[in-house]
């Protein structure tokens, strides 16, 4: 969600003379008049809509969730008793959140939720190759926001998101990596033999070797070739994303390790 | 408060038993809504919430952060206060500023008559606002997490203290208990500062490495029960402090960081690492930077 612009704006819900609204609500309400609901609906629209964006960012679409919202919004016209004295407004709001909430926990909020931010994570790993591609480096979240013409908040919890994903579909070949192109196996394959010399130490390859042959690469070409995670990417034909989180993977899991051989001493 | 806001008294002297889990002091700057949102984020894994909840309790405490980011100093820069207390079947959050206050605000025709109050009353199952000694304003929102885990803070109030860590770009978090939440909250909230000193994706991967491996071995190097790490932020550089750390704390949280067959993560990563002191206490100073 936007850091700030999900703020109102003063003009935006101040329903402006007060005495207009209660007329209008006491016509329908009273008569059933729908000319007056429908001024309603048009005065009272703009906070659905505000309403339905904090929620863009699932995977529904925003026409979906604004009839979501609206329907909510009728609702409470529906239901709003104007002599309790309170303002339309702090009525409308648990309304028609409540109306989006029950329908995001019918469609199943837990499973479309999550696909969301999965879209937008790999939009944001997309483009993270991409840019690496054509600078020769990695960008920075302003720049990726930039290219993404999206907030540097939400490429940010993008980010996060996709340290929080684990294999998934983040680590399938991408479009244009399959095909003919080298394995994994086959592009690194001729350095195993140089690594394996670097580690003669008995104990250090006891733990090592604990863990796959792909991580240790991965670990060796970050600390001890001093690699980018964009040159590693590169090499073993995989995300940088995916070094990153393949990194922090291994790396806990050797502190496991390590902390398990201490004990076992 | 004039108008129609659940009290329930929520008082942190005799309801808040126990100092917060989490502490954060920001100033008011707009990008901070997202350090508080990914610090939510934190404590939410760390106690096993759910994402629904989760996305309730985000979407309440943006709004107040909002509130004190536009409305609280009339343009001005100030103080940013949040506290997180997570107690199993509730979570607290409290936001405060040192600002000119509700009233006054509500006069004015700020947040009051926007969407804001409405959402958190919405959302949240308590919601509270006391004034601040300095004339601000305290939002308090509790909310009901059933099936979330309890974390008991093990400091001496420590993290209810005043930081005054967080001017201009910077941020402090203070955290209690340390292991659980150093795991979950470390990585999220230097990878947002990683993002806003302008790191590469690059460098943002390998601070959140460094996060992971300070918060690794920072429990065994303290015995406060708390942990409080300050970052300052410049183009391309962060610095953090971490404390208080035990005599000879600082040390072995670095050298505790040696994975066989790699080395020492902390100084690999790092640019810069420094042990200084804070009265009997020791605080690691490190430093990170993105060298293009």
């Amino acid at each position: 969600m936007a850091s700030t612009a999900a703020v109102v704006p003063k003009q935006g819900l101040v329903p402006g003379k007060v005495e207009d609204v209660a007329e209008l609500f006491e016509r329908w309400h009273r008569d059933g008049d729908p000319v007056a609901r429908e001024a309603l609906v048009r005065r009272f629209m703009p906070l659905a809509r505000r309403l339905a964006r904090r929620y863009e960012r699932s995977s529904e679409p925003f026409e979906d969730l604004l009839q979501v919202a609206s329907l909510g919004l009728l609702k409470a016209l529906d239901r709003f008793d104007p002599k309790r004295g309170h303002p339309f407004s702090s009525f409308a709001v648990p309304t028609i959140l409540g109306e989006m909430r029950r329908y995001f926990r019918d469609s199943g909020w837990s499973v479309h939720v999550p696909r969301g931010e999965q879209e937008r994570a790999l939009k944001v790993r997309d483009a993270q190759e991409t840019f690496a591609n054509e600078h020769g480096h990695a960008p920075t979240v302003n720049q990726l926001a930039e290219y993404l013409e999206v907030e540097t908040g939400e490429v940010i919890e993008a980010l996060q998101a996709i340290q929080a994903y684990e294999a998934l579909s983040l680590d399938a070949p991408r479009p244009g990596a399959d095909g003919d192109a080298m394995t994994y196996g086959e592009a690194v394959g001729h350095e195993d033999e140089r690594y394996e010399l670097v580690e003669l130490d008995a104990t250090v390859t006891a733990v090592l070797e604990r863990i796959p042959k792909r991580e240790r690469m991965i670990l060796r070409m970050r600390f001890v070739e001093d690699l980018t995670q964009t040159e590693i990417a590169a090499r073993v034909g995989v995300s940088q994303m995916q070094v990153s989180r393949l990194l922090r993977r291994s790396l806990d899991q050797l502190r496991a390790l390590t902390q398990d051989t201490k004990k076992a001493l | 408060m004039a108008r129609g806001v659940a009290s329930v008294g929520i008082d942190r002297r005799t309801w808040m038993a126990a100092p917060p889990n989490i502490r954060l002091d920001l100033s008011n700057r707009p990008e901070n809504v997202v350090l508080v949102r990914e610090t939510l984020a934190g404590v939410a894994e760390a106690v096993g919430l759910d994402a629904a909840d989760l996305d309730d309790i985000r979407t309440a405490v943006t709004e107040a952060c909002n509130n004190v980011v536009l409305h609280a100093y009339e343009g001005e820069e100030g103080a940013l206060e949040v506290e997180i207390y997570a107690m199993g079947g509730s979570c607290s959050v409290f936001v405060r500023d040192r600002g000119i206050g509700l009233q006054q605000q509500a006069s004015e025709d700020q947040w009051i008559v926007g969407i804001g109050l409405p959402v958190i009353e919405a959302l949240a199952s308590h919601v509270d606002f006391e004034e601040t000694a300095g004339g601000g304003t305290e939002v308090r929102m509790q909310f009901a997490t059933p099936g979330a885990h309890t974390l008991e803070p093990t400091s001496e109030g420590e993290t209810s203290g005043s930081a005054n860590g967080a001017k201009g770009a910077g941020a402090s978090v203070t955290i209690a208990p340390v292991a659980p939440l150093a795991r979950t909250v470390l990585p999220r909230l230097l990878g947002v500062l990683a993002a806003r000193a302008h790191f590469s994706t690059d460098r943002i991967s390998d601070a959140l490495l460094v996060a992971d491996a300070l918060s690794a071995h920072a429990s065994r190097s303290t015995s406060a029960g708390h942990l409080r790490i300050k970052v300052t932020i410049e183009p391309r550089k962060l610095e953090l402090s971490l404390g208080p750390l035990d005599a000879g704390g600082a040390r072995e949280l670095v050298s505790g960081s040696t994975v066989d067959g790699v080395g020492r993560v902390l100084e690999k990563l790092s640019d810069h690492l420094d042990v200084a002191l804070d009265g009997s206490y020791e605080v690691l100073d490190l430093q990170l930077t993105d060298r293009r």
